[in-house]
């Protein structure tokens, strides 16, 4: 009964010398969910481009139901019933729910509000959402823009689904709502294939993996007939292993969080009354469910969001009025959650971006002026740091590719002797190797006498890597009982505030 | 994929046929009058460099704006403070170093005249470009109704100031026969090459032109990019007086209502056609000081100076154009 819908054959793609693809097939069965797997730079987002029509392969061929296609832009693919959800979600605040649902695929030249609202309440009840169609999408958080991005893909009636990291931002629950709807489409009919390098989803969810490694098919399996160490081993060559976080006594407290309360944007008490310790040598994690104030809770940190109530001290000293600047120069560093708009200037290059934050910071400020080889060597350590494919320093930053970005930047907060690493999901778009390094850094870092805590929307991560699990909810912070510290149930009942 | 450029230049000089057609004139002739009357004798090389020295200095401070992601449009008034402050110390005080507080008088005009601006872009966000086309306004009239009044010259007819001493003339650092090359043009010179090594080697400098990238990761990684505005908005404001002051003591030696021909105005072209670089700033000023330069001596074929904004408008449309095409070829 399944039969084959997508069949890419012996595409080859370059990109100028480099060549990302080199004659790799994918056959995907009407009804599947078929997973995509493969570390960064292996070549998935660009197979996904080319099948959704974005950019044309230099060899090879592409059949859609038999028929073979030959996409000039997303337009044609769109119409062929092709859809595609990328990483970053293309939900604009300005617009309504409504509007953004339909933008770019338009009833007509006239909108009939109403019908286009029926026909928009139809197809969120069939998958079972909610939304408020009038209300303005500014606001809207992730797991929301996700089910939005999955209902426009209905609004255009496509057949195939293409979805490109779709957990990354998503809380454990929702990502099983959200297989669970996929599920369910796939059993009406629809093609559904996911980009993604979290295995576990691949073994629960889907029916069929292809892997891919540097632009080089790997092979195709069927999930029930495999297993997550064939899986890993096919991804990155060998078997990896993990490595267990080593016993050792916590020193003494580095950063003392005492009955804070930070002001939300919306003029909203973000986070309540939070009171915890990080010790030398501690690397700490904070589970919760995204937009429960844990962003706050960093900026607030950081001196960037406004206090109400409580205090901080760094090595004792308490830093609750200190400004980002004075924070930053004693030690505290932030990886932002927003990569593109609070981390980096994308049109700097890499190594004007590399003093971001230390440029007042003694080895890099003499005088009045910047010291050019303490740049330059910043931008020498940070790129090498954690494994980055990039031409040279002076390129543009924002030429990198996603991942890429991400470790430059994690590597960054390595910088200029800090005391406490704030990093909000440093492993979001980093595959499972190097993940796994940005782990360990973290830990060694915080062994050498620091303090580390991390935002992981992945539980697991955070039960595998960190000393200590805080759990953050509606704005207050817990800590599990000892005897649960690592318990994935009991985080997960604090997450969503069943004690 | 280079046609639509060629095309687009192709447009523009059809463009400049048209206009030169309308007024009677031969476009071969008239072009080669314009490149004659600027650049091809030491007089007009003279005339070139004295119309390049107010457009490069207003060029630097609207450029010093962009930096920091303000659009100076006030530059304009600025220089009118700048060239009235300059003017009114210079009429009243002679004793030493007379040249240098004028010029600072001019400089805190000038500064004085864009702070609002930059303190309600920064506290209240409100955007400058209103506010400082508001702050135009208010120092054209300013200006006019001074120099019709308590500054007017007794004996002249028209409104204007006296004229200064001539021991407050800025000095020409270089005069032999036609050629004259005024010490403020050096200024600007210098001043370009002090703003570009602000810029690339200072922490100030680069936490300004962060703040202007995007202030928002500036503010993550410590920047005061409220401060940094004001300062920037204080900053340029005070280039832009010294530019006043300095048209003043080098060139006009008096301050009349119409003062300045839009100087500032045409400073915007100057800096967004300089690219990202202050470098950038000497061969835009220089290109328009030729156009200007060229059309008030291809005037005397009959040309009106209207073409001069045809010229100038056509230049920065192209350069626009092509700019617009990198940008987005960047974005993949």
């Amino acid at each position: 009964m399944s039969e084959i819908m997508v069949q890419m054959s012996g595409i080859t793609m370059d990109f100028g010398a480099v060549r990302a693809l080199e004659n790799v097939s994918l056959s995907v069965k009407q009804g599947h969910i078929h997973a995509l797997v493969g570390e960064n730079g292996a070549g998935k987002t660009t197979l996904m481009r080319i099948l959704y029509g974005a950019i044309q392969p230099t060899e090879g061929s592409v059949q859609i139901g038999g028929e073979e296609k030959h996409f000039r832009s997303q337009d044609e693919a769109i119409h062929a019933g092709v859809g595609m959800v990328s990483q970053h979600y293309s939900i604009i605040p300005e617009l309504t729910q409504l509007d953004n649902l339909m933008v770019g695929a338009e009833p007509g030249w006239l909108i009939p509000r109403a019908a286009a609202k029926t026909r928009a309440d139809e197809l969120a009840q069939r998958m079972g959402f909610e939304f408020e169609w009038d209300a303005l999408s500014e606001g809207i958080g992730p797991a929301q823009a996700q089910k939005l991005e999955i209902l426009k893909l209905l609004w255009r009636d496509s057949q195939i689904m293409i979805l490109d990291e779709p957990t990354a931002m998503l809380t454990p629950a929702d990502s099983d709502l959200l297989y669970g709807k996929l599920r369910e489409l796939a059993n009406a009919g629809a093609t559904v294939i996911v980009v993604t390098h979290r295995l576990p989803e691949v073994m629960e969810y889907c029916d069929e993996v292809t892997v891919l490694r540097s632009g080089q098919l790997i092979g195709s399996k069927v999930v029930s007939e495999t297993n997550s160490a064939e899986l890993a081993e096919m991804i990155v060559g060998h078997a990896i292993e993990f490595q267990k976080p080593d016993k050792f006594d916590a020193g003494e407290v580095v950063l003392s969080v005492s009955g804070l309360s930070v002001k939300g944007d919306r003029g909203d008490e973000a986070v309540k009354s939070a009171s915890f310790e990080l010790r030398a040598g501690e690397f700490v994690g904070l589970a919760g469910v995204d937009g429960n104030g844990q962003r706050e809770l960093f900026l607030n940190l950081m001196g960037l969001q406004p206090t109400l109530g409580g205090g901080i001290t760094l090595d004792e000293v308490d830093i609750t009025r200190h400004s980002t600047s004075e924070r930053l120069l004693n030690g505290m560093r932030l990886i932002p959650e927003d990569r593109h708009e609070e981390a980096v200037i994308e049109d700097w290059s890499i190594e004007e971006n590399g003093i971001l934050g230390l440029q007042r910071s003694g080895s890099v400020k003499s005088g009045m002026a910047i010291n050019g080889s303490a740049k330059a060597a910043i931008a020498e350590r940070i790129t090498t740091l954690f494994p980055t494919k990039f031409d040279h320093v002076h390129q543009r930053f924002g030429a990198l590719s996603g991942g890429n970005q991400q470790k430059v930047v994690n590597a960054r907060a390595f910088e200029g002797n800090p005391r406490v690493i704030l990093a909000f999901q440093p492993t979001r778009g980093i595959d499972i190797k190097v993940s796994e390094l940005v782990f360990q850094k973290l830990r060694a870092f915080a062994r050498s006498g620091g303090a580390v805590v991390m935002v992981n929307f992945d539980v697991d991560d955070l039960i595998e890597h960190c000393d200590r699990i805080l759990v953050i909810n509606h704005g207050e912070v817990f800590e599990p009982r000892p005897e649960e510290s690592h318990d994935r149930a009991a985080i997960g009942r604090l997450m969503v505030g069943a004690q | 994929m280079n046609w639509k450029l060629i095309l687009l230049t192709l447009g523009a000089f059809i463009l400049i046929w048209v206009a030169f057609l309308v007024t009677g004139v031969s476009t071969v002739e008239g072009l080669q009058q314009m490149v004659k009357g600027s650049m091809g004798s030491a007089r007009g090389w003279t005339g070139t460099l004295r119309e390049m020295t107010p457009l490069l200095l207003l060029g630097i401070a609207v450029f010093v704006g962009l930096r920091a992601g303000l659009f100076n449009i006030g530059a304009d008034g600025q220089f009118n403070i700048g060239a009235l402050c300059g003017v009114f110390v210079a009429l009243n005080y002679q004793g030493p170093g007379a040249i240098i507080v004028a010029l600072l008088a001019g400089c805190v005009g000038g500064a004085l005249w864009a702070w609002p601006a930059g303190l309600i872009k920064a506290h209240r966000g409100g955007h400058e470009v209103i506010t400082t086309i508001m702050l135009n306004n208010l120092a054209f009239f300013l200006t006019l109704a001074l120099v019709k009044g308590p500054l007017k010259d007794p004996n002249a007819q028209s409104p204007t100031s006296a004229n200064v001493a001539d021991a407050a003339f800025l000095p020409y650092i270089f005069e032999s026969g036609n050629i004259k090359i005024s010490l403020g043009w050096v200024f600007g010179i210098v001043a370009v090459i002090g703003l570009w090594t602000w810029l690339k080697k200072t922490v100030s400098g680069y936490e300004l032109e962060a703040t202007g990238a995007n202030p928002k990761a500036a503010e993550t990684a410590g920047v005061k990019t409220k401060a940094v505005t004001v300062r920037a908005m204080l900053l340029s404001g005070m280039i832009a007086g010294f530019a006043g002051a300095i048209q003043v003591l080098a060139f006009e030696h008096r301050f009349y209502s119409g003062f300045s021909p839009g100087y500032g105005f045409d400073a915007l072209g100057v800096a967004l056609l300089a690219g990202n670089s202050p470098i950038g700033l000497l061969p835009s000023s220089l290109l328009f000081s030729v156009i200007s330069k060229g059309v008030t001596s291809v005037s005397l074929l009959g040309v009106p100076k209207g073409m001069n904004g045809i010229l100038i408008g056509l230049v920065v449309i192209v350069f626009a154009a092509m700019r617009y095409r990198k940008a987005v070829k960047n974005d993949g």
